[in-house]
C-alpha cells in the first residue's frame, strides 16, 4: 500500500444543535454553550426523559412547492449549500461537470415512519405520500438531483462511521479520476424510532452526556448534516481555487466480533488508524489531535482510549458530541468539518461533558480550550456491525 | 406454571433458542457466557422481556448482573421486586 | 477496470446456488411461493421467495438465532460464493466486504415498530433494532467469517448495484484490497405487497411480462447475489468487470461497445420499462431475465450473475418467453451456444438515472 495523493477540500457546510452554519458551531464549541433538552418534536412514553441535541431552527424548505423532502435530506442540502458558497462553486451551476455525490446516513434509508405503519396494521388506508416522499428520499440521489449532477451517486449506510466512509470514498473517486468535484459528507434526522432502539440498547443517558468521564452512562442522539467539496488538482487549478485542507489518508476495518459490542481491543480501529496514517504518510508526530467517535458509552470509550493509548499515546484527544450529541450518519462528517476548523483556528475546544477521569481508561480529554500548532488531524468513528474508520486531515498539502 | 418455568419458556421463545428446549435448562446453570451461553445483546433484551411480562424494570446493568446469573436468581430478582 | 469475477453465490426464487439458477434459465420459467398469508391486501397471490435452509451447510443453527432473513440470505449467497471460488483464504489476502441493498432489513424493522406498538415505548427490542439498522447484513457476514478488512453498505434503491460495484471495484484497483466480497440482497415484505397494490392496483396473478408497454407486470422477489472479486484471475474464473457507469440519461447518454449483447433490467414496472425503448440502441440484442428472479431493487446483481455465467460458459441463455418482443431493438428468445465477448447489464430508473455494468471475457 502507498501513500496516495492528497485530495483538496474547498469548502464545508456543516449544522448541528450546536449551529446552522460552520461558523456558528465552532462558536458555540468555543463558548463551550451544549444545547441539549428533551426532544420536542416528538413525545415518547419512557418514565424518564433522555435528552436530545435537536435543531430547533427549521432547516430551509424546498425551493420547489411540489417537493416534499424528508428532513434528513433537507438538513444535507444546508450543509452542500454552505459547502459551495465556502467552495465559490454556488452560482457556477454544477451541470456538464464530473461530479458525485456521496452521502452518508442511517435514519435517511430507512423506512420506519410510524404513523403509516400503526394505520397499516389497523386496516386503515394510509395516506402514500410518506412512502412516495421515502421513495424520492435517497440523500444522495436528491443533492445529485437538485444540482443537476450526472455522476456517481452513492448514500453509504455504514451506521455511525458513514460519515467518515463517505468522505474516504469520495477522496478515492477523486483520486481515481472519476469525478473533479464530489460533494461527500453526511445527514441525518432525530427520529423517534431510533430514539426508542438506543435506549432499548440500555447506552442511553438521561442527562447530558459525558465522554470519557469515570460516571457516563451513554450517548444522547443529536441531528445535523455535513458535507465536505472534494476537488481534483486539475480542476482547483482551472479555478484558481486555494483549497482550505486535505483528505490525505482513509482507513477502514471490520472487528469481526459482534452486532453491537466494539471489539474489546479494538482491531477494527487499529486497522482503520494504521491505514489511513500510512496512506498519509505522515506519522504520529506530525498529528495535531484526534476528533474521537467517543459517544460516552461505556464501551465505546473504553475501547477507542485502548486503541488510542496504544497507537497514539500522548496525542490531545477529544469527543465533540457533547456538543453536537451522537448524529449518526452525519456524525463523522461534521467531525471532519470540526476537525479542518480547529486546524484552521489553532485551537481544539475543551470535551464538554467531562468532569471526572476514569481511571479504568488512565487518559482524559482535553478539558480545556487548548491551543494546538500542528496541521495535522485525525478523525475517526465506530459503527453498530463492528465497522470503524478513520481520516487523517491536514490544513497544508505535505 | 411457576415463574421458573414461564421464565424459561419466554426465554427460549423470544431469546430465539431454537435448538434446545425449555426443560433443559437447570434452574441454577449461568444463563451468561459458558451456561446457556447468552451474550451483551440477549442481557439487554432480557431487561426488555421481563419488563414486558413481568412488569418489573431494571433501571441499568449492575442491576441486571446480579439478577441475570440463572434463572432462580432472576425468578427471586422478580417475586421481590412484585412484592414492592 | 479489468476486475476478475472469481466466484458467485446467488439465493432467490430460482433456488440456491448457480447450478439452481442456470436450471431455472434453461427452463425459462420457475415456480412461485404463495406469499405469507395474512398480509392485509397483498399485491401478488404469488411471490418470488428465498429459503435459506441450506444455510446451515455453512453455520451452525445455533449460531443463526438472532439473524434475521435478510441477512441469512446475504450469509447465505456470501458463502456460496466463497464455495464457488474454490473457499479462499480470507485472512492471508487483504479482504473488503461491499454490500448494497435496496431497502435494507424492512421486515426487522417493522418488527421492531411491532415491538414498541404493541406493549410501549419501554418494551421496543433491542434485538430487533440493532438487525434493523442497513449494514446489519455486512455486520453478520464480517463476523461469522472473521473478516477485519474495510466494510461498505450502500443503499441507492434500483442503483445500489452499479454505485457499490463502483466502490468495490475501486478500492481493488487503489490495493486498498486484494480481494472483495461483494453482493447484493433485498427481501419481501408485507408492508412492501401492501404498497404495491396501492400503487399498482390489483396486481398481477399470471407471469412477469416485462417490456409490455401498457401492462404492470411486476411481482415481488428477494434474494441476494454476491460475487468475489479481485484483481487476480482464477482458473475456474467468470471473465471481467470491464466497466462500471452510472449517471442521468438526460445528461449523458449510454455508449456502449458495439459488440455488447445487453441484458436488460426491466422488471414489469410499466413507468420504468417504457424508458428502455428511448435509450436502447437501435438493433442492440437484448435480453432480459427478471421473470426468474422477479423485481427488486437489487435485480441487477442477478443480471450480473447470469452475464458472468454467459461468459464462462460460452453461451447465452433465452430470455423467457413472456418477456414482450420490441420492435427497436432484438430480445433474444432462443440460447445459443455463442460464446460473447462483452455484456452490458442496463438498469433504468424512475427519475432517469441509470447504472450499466459491462463483462468481458477475462
Amino acid at each position: 500500500m502507498k501513500q496516495n495523493a492528497p485530495v483538496a477540500i474547498t469548502g464545508i457546510g456543516c449544522l448541528s444543535a450546536a449551529g446552522m452554519s460552520l461558523k456558528d458551531n465552532m462558536a458555540s464549541l468555543f463558548a463551550g454553550k451544549r444545547h441539549v433538552a428533551p426532544p420536542e418534536r416528538f413525545f415518547s412514553s419512557h418514565p424518564v426523559s433522555y435528552p436530545v441535541f435537536e435543531i430547533n431552527e427549521d432547516p430551509p424548505p424546498e425551493r420547489n412547492k411540489d417537493e416534499n423532502f424528508t428532513r434528513t435530506c433537507r438538513l444535507g442540502l444546508a450543509a452542500t449549500n454552505e459547502a459551495l458558497l465556502d467552495a465559490g462553486l454556488e452560482s457556477q451551476g454544477m451541470t456538464g461537470l464530473k461530479a458525485g455525490v456521496c452521502v452518508g446516513t442511517t435514519v435517511g434509508s430507512t423506512m420506519n415512519n410510524e404513523e403509516f405503519y400503526r394505520d397499516y396494521r389497523r386496516g386503515m388506508h394510509p395516506d402514500m405520500t410518506i412512502i412516495e416522499t421515502f421513495l424520492k428520499g435517497n440523500p444522495a440521489a436528491v443533492i445529485a438531483r437538485e444540482l443537476g449532477l450526472s455522476g456517481p451517486c452513492q448514500t453509504v449506510v455504514n451506521a455511525c462511521s458513514s460519515g467518515t466512509d463517505a468522505i474516504g470514498i469520495g477522496a478515492s473517486w477523486i483520486r481515481s479520476g472519476i469525478c473533479d468535484i464530489v460533494i461527500a459528507g453526511g445527514a441525518d434526522e432525530l427520529c423517534r424510532v431510533t430514539y426508542n432502539g438506543f435506549i432499548s440498547l440500555m447506552i442511553s443517558d438521561d442527562s447530558p452526556c459525558r465522554p470519557f468521564d469515570r460516571d457516563r452512562k451513554g450517548l444522547n442522539l443529536g441531528e445535523g448534516a455535513g458535507m465536505l467539496i472534494l476537488e481534483s488538482d486539475n480542476f482547483i487549478r482551472k479555478r484558481k481555487k486555494p483549497p482550505r485542507a486535505f483528505v490525505l489518508g482513509y482507513g477502514s476495518g471490520c472487528d469481526g466480533y459482534h452486532l453491537t459490542a466494539p471489539h474489546p481491543d479494538g482491531k477494527g480501529l487499529k486497522n482503520a488508524l494504521a491505514y489511513a496514517i500510512k496512506e498519509s504518510g505522515k506519522t504520529i508526530n506530525d498529528i495535531a489531535f484526534i476528533n474521537t467517535h467517543g459517544t460516552a458509552t461505556k464501551d465505546n470509550d473504553r475501547t477507542e482510549v485502548r486503541v488510542l493509548r496504544e497507537m497514539l499515546p500522548d496525542i490531545l484527544f477529544l469527543s465533540t458530541k457533547g456538543y453536537t450529541g451522537h448524529t449518526l450518519g452525519a456524525a463523522g462528517a461534521i467531525e471532519a468539518a470540526f476537525t479542518i476548523a480547529c486546524l484552521e483556528t489553532g485551537m481544539i475546544p475543551a470535551n464538554a461533558g467531562f468532569i471526572t477521569p476514569d481511571p479504568e481508561l488512565g487518559a482524559s480529554p482535553v478539558t480545556l480550550n487548548t491551543h494546538i500548532s500542528k496541521k495535522i488531524a485525525i478523525s475517526d468513528s465506530l459503527a453498530f456491525g463492528g465497522h470503524n474508520a478513520a481520516l487523517v486531515l491536514g490544513i497544508e498539502r505535505c | 406454571m411457576n415463574i421458573n418455568e414461564e421464565l424459561k419458556k419466554i426465554i427460549v421463545k423470544d431469546l430465539f433458542l431454537e435448538d434446545i428446549t425449555w426443560d433443559q435448562i437447570e434452574d441454577d446453570a449461568p444463563l451468561f457466557g459458558d451456561g446457556l451461553g447468552l451474550d451483551s445483546l440477549d442481557a439487554v433484551e432480557l431487561v426488555v422481556i421481563i419488563q414486558k411480562y413481568f412488569n418489573v424494570e431494571i433501571k441499568d446493568m449492575d442491576e441486571g448482573r446480579i439478577a441475570f446469573q440463572s434463572i432462580s436468581s432472576l425468578a427471586s430478582f422478580i417475586k421481590e421486586r412484585q412484592s414492592t | 477496470m479489468g476486475i476478475h469475477i472469481n466466484g458467485i453465490g446467488v439465493v432467490g426464487g430460482f433456488g440456491a446456488g448457480v447450478a439452481e439458477l442456470i436450471s431455472c434459465l434453461e427452463k425459462g420459467t420457475i415456480n412461485l411461493k404463495e406469499s405469507p398469508s395474512g398480509s392485509p391486501g397483498d399485491y401478488a397471490s404469488s411471490v418470488y421467495l428465498a429459503c435459506t435452509a441450506c444455510l446451515e451447510n455453512f453455520v451452525q443453527k445455533r449460531a443463526l438465532r438472532r439473524i434475521d432473513h435478510f441477512s441469512q440470505m446475504a450469509l447465505l449467497g456470501a458463502y456460496l460464493a466463497l464455495q464457488d471460488a474454490g473457499s479462499p483464504s480470507l485472512t492471508e489476502k487483504r479482504t473488503g466486504l461491499v454490500v448494497c441493498s435496496g431497502y435494507g432489513a424492512s421486515q426487522t424493522t417493522f418488527s421492531f415498530l411491532d415491538s414498541i406498538i404493541n406493549d410501549g415505548d419501554a418494551c421496543a427490542s433491542p434485538t430487533m433494532f440493532s438487525n434493523s439498522v442497513h449494514n446489519s447484513a455486512a455486520g453478520h457476514i464480517s463476523i461469522s467469517l472473521k473478516l477485519d478488512g474495510p466494510c461498505l453498505t450502500v443503499s441507492q434503491f434500483e442503483m445500489s448495484v452499479p454505485s457499490a460495484l463502483l466502490s468495490a471495484c475501486m478500492w481493488l484497483n487503489e490495493h486498498r484490497v486484494d480481494q472483495v466480497l461483494f453482493g447484493a440482497v433485498d427481501e419481501y415484505c408485507d408492508v412492501l405487497g401492501y404498497c404495491w397494490q396501492r400503487f399498482f392496483g390489483e396486481g398481477n396473478s399470471g407471469s412477469m411480462t416485462p417490456l409490455s408497454q401498457d401492462r404492470q407486470s411486476a411481482i415481488p422477489g428477494e434474494g441476494s447475489a454476491f460475487f468475489l472479486l479481485s484483481k487476480d484471475r482464477s482458473p475456474s474464473g467468470y471473465g471481467v468487470i470491464a466497466d462500471v457507469d452510472m449517471g442521468r440519461l438526460d445528461d449523458k447518454g449510454i455508449s456502449p461497445s458495439e459488440d455488447t449483447i445487453f441484458i436488460v433490467g426491466a422488471d414489469g414496472h410499466k413507468c420504468c420499462d417504457r424508458l428502455y425503448d428511448d435509450f436502447m440502441p437501435p438493433g442492440a440484442e437484448a435480453a432480459c431475465y427478471s421473470p426468474i428472479y422477479g423485481s427488486l431493487p437489487i435485480g441487477t446483481a442477478f443480471d450480473m450473475a447470469i452475464a458472468a455465467l454467459s461468459i464462462r460458459e460460452r453461451r447465452i441463455f433465452a430470455s423467457p418467453e413472456t418477456v414482450s418482443d420490441q420492435a427497436k431493438y432484438m430480445i433474444i428468445k432462443e440460447a445459443s451456444r455463442i460464446a460473447p465477448t462483452s455484456i452490458t447489464c442496463l438498469k433504468l430508473a424512475r427519475d432517469s438515472g441509470f447504472g450499466t455494468i459491462t463483462l468481458a471475457n477475462g
